[in-house]
Order: C-alpha cells, then structure tokens, then sequence
C-alpha cells in the first residue's frame, strides 16, 4: 500500500515539522492515486456527480439492503470474532451519505474546487464550508476541505469550522468522523505532546461518529487509530475489537477494494497483540480476496523481526497519515 | 597497540556491574573494591599508550573524499562494504570502584503533597567537572551531589588511574542546604592567575571558590558579584568578548522561584511543546577584576524565556567569535550568532528551525571533517515519544552570509538514545573521526510505569500543566528508566554504528553527566558518568587497535589562560581535523580542556596552527611534534615544557610521569 502524503504549505521550518512523529495517527493507504496538490481536474457535472446521479451512483457501490452475500462472506473465514464485537444485526450503514447533495451545495463545492486548483486557498475554504454548511455529512465535500486546510494549514480554522457544524447538526455522523480526521491532519505541526492530546480528541469524535452510525470507514478509522498508539498505553485490544467489526462489515458488503485495508490492519492489531497465528490467519483471508494487494504478500512473506519491522514502518508515526477518503467514492 | 595490557574485559566488567548492583548506597568515601574485582583488575597495566599497528585503518585521505554537505548520505551498511573501520574494537573497563571514583548521587528529597514531583522535575544535577585543579598533569574531578546535607566531591587523580578524595581539605563540598539544590560544575580559571577555580551552579545562587594553590579553596561568591538568584541547571564560561577573561552563561530551568516555598503552584511548564514559563538564560560579564556583571538584557539574551536545561558554545561561522546553542526543555532550543560588539542575534528560525523537542544536551564538533562545527542535541526517543535526537550538520555560510544546518541525525544513525541526557563527541580509537557516547534513562525505580498514568494528566481536556498539583504522583514507578547507554562509532563521517555493547559500556543506570578526559596520559580518551541516585562510573578506555593522537595543552597568555574558545586545525594524512576548547559543553559535565586528537595511520604531522581567543593565529613547526604525545603550547612561545606552561610542579600527590615536550 502506498501511502500518500500532503505537504505542508509553508517554509523550510513547516515542512521540518511536518516530518515530526503522530503519537495517533490514522493510516489511509492511497493506493495509486496522484498525490499531494489541489485535483487538477476542473470541476464538471462530470467530475462532480449531479445530485441524482450522485446518489444513484453512490447507492449502487453500497449493499442494498437484504443484498445477497458478498464475495467477503463467501471466503474461507478468517479469524472468529471475539465475544463483544460481532458481526452487525441488520444492514450495515454505508461509509458515505447517499442523501444527495442540493444544488447550491453542489455550486458552492465546485466553486472551492476551482479556486482550489487555482491556488486561490482563502477562497477555497470559504466556498467549500459553505458547501458543508449546507451539507454537514457530506463525505466528499468534508475530505476536499481537508485537503485544503492541510495546504493552507488551517487547522484551527477548521476545527472551529467542525465544532459548529456538528453543533447545528449533532447527528452528522460523518461530520464528527471528519471533525476527527482534522485532528489527525494536524498531528505533524504539532509537538509530540500536543499530538496525544490531538490524537485523543480525534478519538472522541471518531465514537461519537460510531455512536451515531457504525459505519464500516469510522469504525476502520477508529480502530486503525487505536492501533497507532504505543503499546503501553493498552490500546491494542480496542483497535482489535474495531478492526473485527469493520472486517465483518466488509464481510457483509459487495467487496470494495479499500476493504482490504481493514483486513491488514487487522492482521496487524493481531500481531501487536501477541496474536501471531490470528494475524497471518487474517492476512492470509484478505490475500485471497484481494489477490493484488500487495500488503498482504509482503506481510506474510516476512518472520519475526522482519515483519515486525515492516508493520512498525507500516505505522511509523513520524509520517504524515493520508486522511483522504477518495476511495470510497471512487472505487466501483 | 598496547600489548602489555591483559585484556579481560568481559569478566571484570561483568564483575564490576555486578559490583554496582549489589553495593548498598555507599556513603562517602568511595568503598574499597572487593577483592574479586580487584583481581580481575590486577594484571592491567597502565602504561602509555603506542600507535596502532593492527589492522590497517581508514586513512584521512580515504574519507576525506566524501560528499559534500548537500550530498546523499552513505548508510552503516555502505560505509562498512567500503572498509572504512572495522566496528567493535573500541573497547572500555568499568573501573570506578578499583579508582576509588565511584560516588552515589542522591537526588534532593521535597516535602509536602508533591514532593516526588519536584524531586523528579530537580534530578538532573548528577554532575561533574575535570580538570587540573593542581596543574600536576592529571586530570582531576569534582563530582556533584544534590540532597540537603550531602557534599560534593573533589577526587585528586593520583596519576595510576587511582583518586583521592581531597573535598574535605579544599573546603569545596557545600552547596546542598534548605533552600539549595547543586546542578553542576565547572573549573575555569576566571583571574588568569594560572590555577583552575571551581564554580558550583544551584538551584539557588551559585557558589565560586577561588583556587588558592595549596590545594585549598576560598569562597569568594560575594566579592564577585554572582549573587543573583536562579533555578541553575547548566553553567559554560567563554571570553564571549574575546577581552581576555572567560565569562559565565547560566542555563535555567525553573523561573527563578524558591521550589522549596512555592507562594504560586504554577511553577511547571506551561506547555509541554512551546512552553515559555522557563528560566531562560543569564549572562555574566567577567570585568577582570574579580567581579562579575548580569549582562543577559543588554546582550540580547533576556527574551529567552525557555526551560534551559543545556548550553553550548562554539565559533559556528568560523568568524573567531564565539557563538550559543542553547538546548531548551519542553520547547524549541535556541541559536545566537555573536555580533562581535557584546551583543548576539538569534538566527533560530532561519538556521535550525523553530522545534517542540525537549533538548537535553549541546555538544559541538566536525564529526564530517569539513571545517564547520556540527552539534549534537539529546531529546526524547522513547517509545511512546519519538522525537528523534538532532545532529546538526553545519553547512557553513552561504554567499548570502547566512549560516545554515541539517539535522542528519536519521541519516547518519545517531536518531535515537530513548531518554537522553549528556552526550559527548570523542575519538574513542584515535581512528581521526569523533565517535559519540550518549548517557540516557530517566528513573529506575518499580516494576509500574509512570507514563499511563500521566497521559491521563495530559488528556484532561484544559488540564493546566504549569500547576504543580495537576500532575499525578510517581511513588515507586519507573519512567523511562531501565534505558541502556549507547556508543556511536563514526564511521567515517555520514554514519554511525552503535557499540555500546561491544565496547562495554551499555550499562542501564539513570544518566545525566559525561565527561571526558584522558585522565591516565595514555592518548586515549575515558568516560566518567554520572547517574542520578545511583553510583558514577568511570570507564578507562582499553582500546588496542588504536590509531595515533597527539593532545595539546593550550594555555592563553593575552587569551584567558585556559584558551577556552582556542581553535586547533591540524593537516595530517590529507585529512583536516578542527577542534576547539569548550568551557563545559554537554549537559552536567565539563570535560577535559585538554585537545585530544586521533590520528589514524597518520605518522606525522603536516600543518598545526592555533587560532587564540585574542586572534593571533599561531603555526606550530609540524615536525617538532612526533605524534603520540602530550604537549604544552603556550600563546606566543608555542611549544613549551610543561613546568613552563606552568604545570608539573611538585604537588601533594607528586610530578606527573608523564607530559611535556619529549
């Protein structure tokens, strides 16, 4: 998996800060995608879904409800659940809102995309908080924001941005799950104090998030994010029981690509739990529902140190953890 | 190679550790070795040191062809393929014990309901000092204590890698009383009068003892105006005016309050990345008449507001002035260019960048050979703080005129010492390229860890840091403790191999001080560390494949006479080697101000030259110097013998062996 990287906009001494540690941090592998700068892509009915064929759209990469059993569930099993993280009763909630976005919202989203491409930041972010105003749930807007406030460095704009949004909309699921990711965002400009301090509040807001809807990408996040924290901090155990209710989620759902993020990091919270046999279990399922993956080669291709130098690299927390949630989108 | 020495260094130190954790805190005076271990000690034979003639080793010339600054660095792995040393034949004894050197330290007990929070933010003041109180030719140290009613200690080097303790005759072990901690020491020479005088930083005021030449110290603290209240945790002298009298820079933690009467709790950071409550820094204007000035405001130093816990000097721009890093605690460190007029300009944010880390030491040297000096800062890398420790690499001054450096400290391996605290660069096997030793370790106490317990201090949402009744209590739990010592070999200027157990030196106590010095005139260079509530140890370097040196003794006639800030550029073997005296870099320690110089295969000497404080540049004839030797070299007459550098005389413990011209 290849991580991908947002700079930091600013000098030397950013981009220095940039490289410091995330005591938390959430780990979004990129894939292929192009990295770093504004999308380039101009902002098009195309590019940018109209509401009706966004939610079309969007409901046919979901499991319909009752939908029939996924590739996921038809695989050999992996690992048993534990006691206290099974599988969700009914139809898992989808990672993204299928609510469609209203025109205005749509506009002003497209507004900030351009002057995003344009280099114009002031502009962009005040476009697209106008976008998510009118639309707090909205994945899509709320992960582009983002990019923009990372480049802009913008943080604290945007945590102010986040409190009121799920202010005025305390049931914002996917709000409060971005509200959290800007705190993952803002982890690199940070002393390593600070980032505890950040990540626990990125934390925070991951729950409410999972409180409100146990989506198969907040409780990844969550999970995910638990499993960044040093070992003596006992975190281990609850990124494990998250990772196993978002690799039943995925197990429920039509096979996503981005699914097989949460069956590594699985394999991996396994391992970090001094669960050896359960992690090469579990990388070994997701090895075989995702063939190309080349995560789960390299994993199960090392031994002891050597893999577990690999999953420490895997979750360096000196680098800069990919927020983007593009994939969930994208990936048909 | 030192044949004559009978190598037995696994067992005696395996013995001598042993030793260390079975003795029950030993008062003074030092206890007497056990038997076993003196044995094991029994066939070392301290003699003089001879160039190495093992296995061939990198020549100057070979490495110094390397890249330049800006070129990509070589890993461990690549500079071994290329032959460049052979890690693992630096090798030490633990002989502190044997030395009759090896002193507890006792960190200072608080009471009331945070007493173990003070005592643990106040443990840093296991110290300690060389130099040649006696100019008989040894090295001497004086080694801090820091509860109420301990003494220091002042161990006279009896010339055979053997001390004596002689605090109680000098009348140098006060410091520790009710409202006093002692954090550090220093020798310097602040009258020119051509004998070492002794300051003691406190958390308080500091004490300065002149040395009066008979082996007795005087108290002449209030006479010299240092009267000034502060929370002392580090203390450097340089001739920051170059006017011939060496100068004080106290580092500070703490703002000056009294710990031990807090009218207001919030004496602790107030934040644990940026925190700006701290002591900062204060600088005193030696006026030659004995007496010191506070010229912190007027030097541009006051609007340091930092928890200062190291301070480094060194000419960073090669302009013959001497310029300040300051290593900050819980907040960005710090970097001042001097402006030649008595003022400095701080060119942090341009030079080095503005850091969250938490600096815990400053050493200087050209660990690359290219004519800059670099600098070497501890922070925390622990498990659950990686902040990674810095090596600055000075990339010198561009065409601008602006004075840059890289932190290579990933690239060249040198990232990680857990917990830091002082750290040194020395050329442990005269290879020509500085190796680095790193102390670490918090506090060794119970099985539980501290650290669970205060991050949920830290996640209280708007917790107050700066009040010390916020942060929970540590009783018997460890924090960060445990933590091995590590030992860098250069290998060959981009890297940095780590040996410390190879080497014999890995051992797990709570750190704070090392010192430097080659305290048995054999060329090869030792270590004396201190550890907080736990016994120093001092490690004699037995390293036999080692390659040639030269040390210089540099006294200053129109410089201050310890010719702190004296640069030497030495040319031998096609390699160009700097080094400069410091007036205590490297955090609780001052090492010896002797130079000491390795060599490599290099036989000769090609082209010396000092450059002193006052700028005469003065080139010594090469040839007169054969390598492998101990010389004085006094400003203006250069080579001279050592009783006309004014060391050597008859002393309590007798004429040196060694030393001098040959």
């Amino acid at each position: 998996m290849t991580r991908r990287r947002w700079e930091v906009a600013g000098s030397g001494t950013a981009a220095r800060l940039a490289g410091g540690m995330c005591l938390l941090a959430l780990a979004w592998a990129g894939g292929a995608r192009h990295a770093t700068a504004a999308p380039a892509t101009p902002a098009t009915s195309a590019a940018l879904p109209a509401a009706g064929a966004r939610a079309s759209s969007a409901a046919g990469s979901q499991a319909p409800a009752g939908s029939p059993a996924t590739a996921g569930s038809q695989a050999t099993p992996g690992p048993q659940a534990p006691a206290g993280s099974p599988a969700p009763a009914g139809p898992p909630a989808p990672s993204i809102s299928l609510v469609a976005p209203g025109p205005a919202a749509v506009a002003a989203f497209q507004n900030g995309q351009r002057a995003l491409a344009a280099g114009d930041l002031p502009a962009a972010l005040d476009r697209m908080e106008a976008a998510l105003a009118a639309d707090p749930d909205n994945q899509r807007f709320a992960s582009e924001y983002r990019h923009a406030v990372i480049r802009a460095g913008a943080y604290d704009r945007a945590l102010d941005v986040f409190d009121k949004l799920v202010a005025a909309r305390p049931g914002a699921a996917f709000a409060w799950l971005n509200y959290g990711y800007v705190y993952v965002d803002k982890m690199p400009a940070a002393g390593a104090i600070t980032q505890v301090i950040l990540a626990n509040d990125a934390l925070h807001k991951f729950t409410r998030s999972i409180e409100l809807k146990a989506t198969w990408i907040a409780l990844y996040t969550r999970g995910n994010s638990y499993l960044y924290w040093p070992k003596i901090f006992g975190r281990g155990p609850l990124a494990v029981a998250d990772l196993e209710r978002a690799v039943a989620i995925a197990r429920s759902e039509p096979k996503r690509a981005y699914h097989a993020h949460a069956y590594a990091h699985l394999g991996d919270a396994y391992w970090r739990t001094d669960q050896p046999e359960r992690a090469r279990a579990t990388w070994e399922e997701g090895a075989r529902l995702f063939p190309q993956d080349a995560g789960f080669k390299a994993r199960l291709s090392r031994q002891g140190d050597d893999l577990e130098a690999y999953i420490a690299d895997q979750l360096d927390r000196s680098k800069r953890v990919d927020t983007d949630l593009r994939e969930l989108w994208e990936d048909k | 190679m030192r044949g004559g020495k009978v190598r037995k260094r696994a067992a005696a130190v395996q013995l001598a550790l042993a030793l260390l954790v079975a003795q029950s805190a030993p008062a003074q005076p030092p206890a007497a070795p056990v038997a076993s271990v003196e044995a094991a000690h029994a066939a070392v034979v301290v003699g003089a040191g001879s160039a190495g003639q093992g296995a061939p080793r990198s020549t100057v010339s070979d490495v110094e062809r390397r890249a330049g600054p800006g070129a990509p660095q070589s890993t461990v792995s690549d500079v071994e393929k290329q032959g460049k040393g052979s890690a693992g034949k630096i090798r030490f004894e633990e002989i502190g014990a044997r030395a009759r050197a090896r002193l507890l330290h006792h960190t200072r007990r608080f009471r009331g309901a945070k007493a173990d929070i003070l005592e643990m933010f106040t443990s840093g003041g296991a110290a300690v000092a060389v130099g040649d109180y006696d100019n008989d030719g040894y090295d001497d140290l004086f080694v801090t204590d820091s509860d109420n009613g301990r003494t220091c200690h002042l161990l006279h080097n009896n010339g055979d890698l053997t001390f004596t303790e002689v605090t109680a005759a000098a009348g140098v072990g006060k410091g520790n009383d009710e409202h006093s901690i002692v954090s550090d020491a220093l020798w310097f020479d602040f009258d020119n009068d051509g004998r070492l005088d002794l300051l003691v930083a406190r958390f308080g005021t500091p004490i300065l003892y002149h040395n009066e030449g008979n082996g007795k110290f005087r108290d002449v603290t209030a006479q010299s105006g240092l009267n000034k209240f502060g929370n002392t945790i580090a203390v450097i002298a340089f001739d920051y005016d170059n006017d011939g009298y060496l100068d004080l820079l106290f580092g500070n933690y703490f703002k000056p309050v009294d710990l031990f009467d807090l009218k207001d709790p919030h004496v602790l950071p107030n934040n644990l990345d940026q925190a700006t409550n701290g002591g900062g820094v204060t600088l005193w204007h030696n006026q030659g008449n004995g007496t010191f000035v506070d010229v912190t405001e007027k030097a541009g130093l006051g609007s340091h507001t930092g928890w200062t816990l190291d301070a480094g000097h060194a000419d960073f721009d090669n302009d013959g002035w001497q310029d300040i890093y300051l290593a900050d605690d819980y907040g960005t460190d710090r970097l001042y260019l001097n402006n030649h007029d008595g003022t400095f300009r701080e060119i942090t944010a341009e030079a080095i960048g503005i850091d969250t880390k938490k600096g815990m030491n400053v050493d200087v040297a050209d660990y690359d050979r290219d004519g800059w000096l670099d600098i070497y800062v501890t922070n925390i890398t622990d498990e659950y703080m990686h902040e990674c420790n810095m090596l600055w690499h000075n990339n010198g001054v561009d065409a601008s005129g602006k004075l840059t450096f890289t932190d290579l400290s990933q690239e060249t391996g040198t990232c990680s010492t857990l917990w830091g605290w002082g750290a040194k660069f020395g050329d442990f096997d005269n290879d020509g390229w500085v190796d680095l030793f790193a102390a670490d370790g918090l506090r060794s106490a119970g099985d539980k860890n501290y650290i669970p317990v205060l991050l949920e201090m830290i996640i209280t949402p708007n917790v107050d840091f700066a009040d010390v009744n916020n942060w929970p209590a540590i009783g018997d739990m460890s924090w960060s403790g445990h933590q091995k010592k590590k030992l860098f070999r250069n290998l060959g200027g981009s890297a940095f191999k780590e040996i410390a157990a190879e080497a014999g030196v890995d051992n797990d106590l709570d750190g704070r001080g090392v010192a430097l010095a080659d305290f048995d005139n054999d060329g090869l260079l030792d270590i004396y560390e201190t550890n907080a509530n736990q016994p120093s140890l001092l490690y004699h370097n037995v390293t036999s494949d080692h390659g040639h040196w030269l040390e210089l003794k540099l006294v200053g006639t129109r410089s201050n006479r310890d010719a702190i800030g004296a640069r030497v550029t030495i040319r031998a073997g096609g390699a160009l080697l700097i080094r400069e005296v410091n007036g205590g870099n490297g955090y609780s320690s001052q090492s010896s101000t002797r130079v000491h110089v390795g060599l490599g295969a290099a036989t000769r000497i090609d082209e010396i030259e000092v450059r002193w404080p006052s700028g005469q540049r003065e080139k010594l004839p090469p040839g007169s110097l054969p390598v492998d030797h101990l010389y004085y070299v006094k400003e203006g007459a250069g080579v001279v013998t050592a009783a006309a550098a004014g060391f050597g005389r008859a002393s309590t413990a007798g004429a040196p062996r060694r030393g001098g011209a040959p």
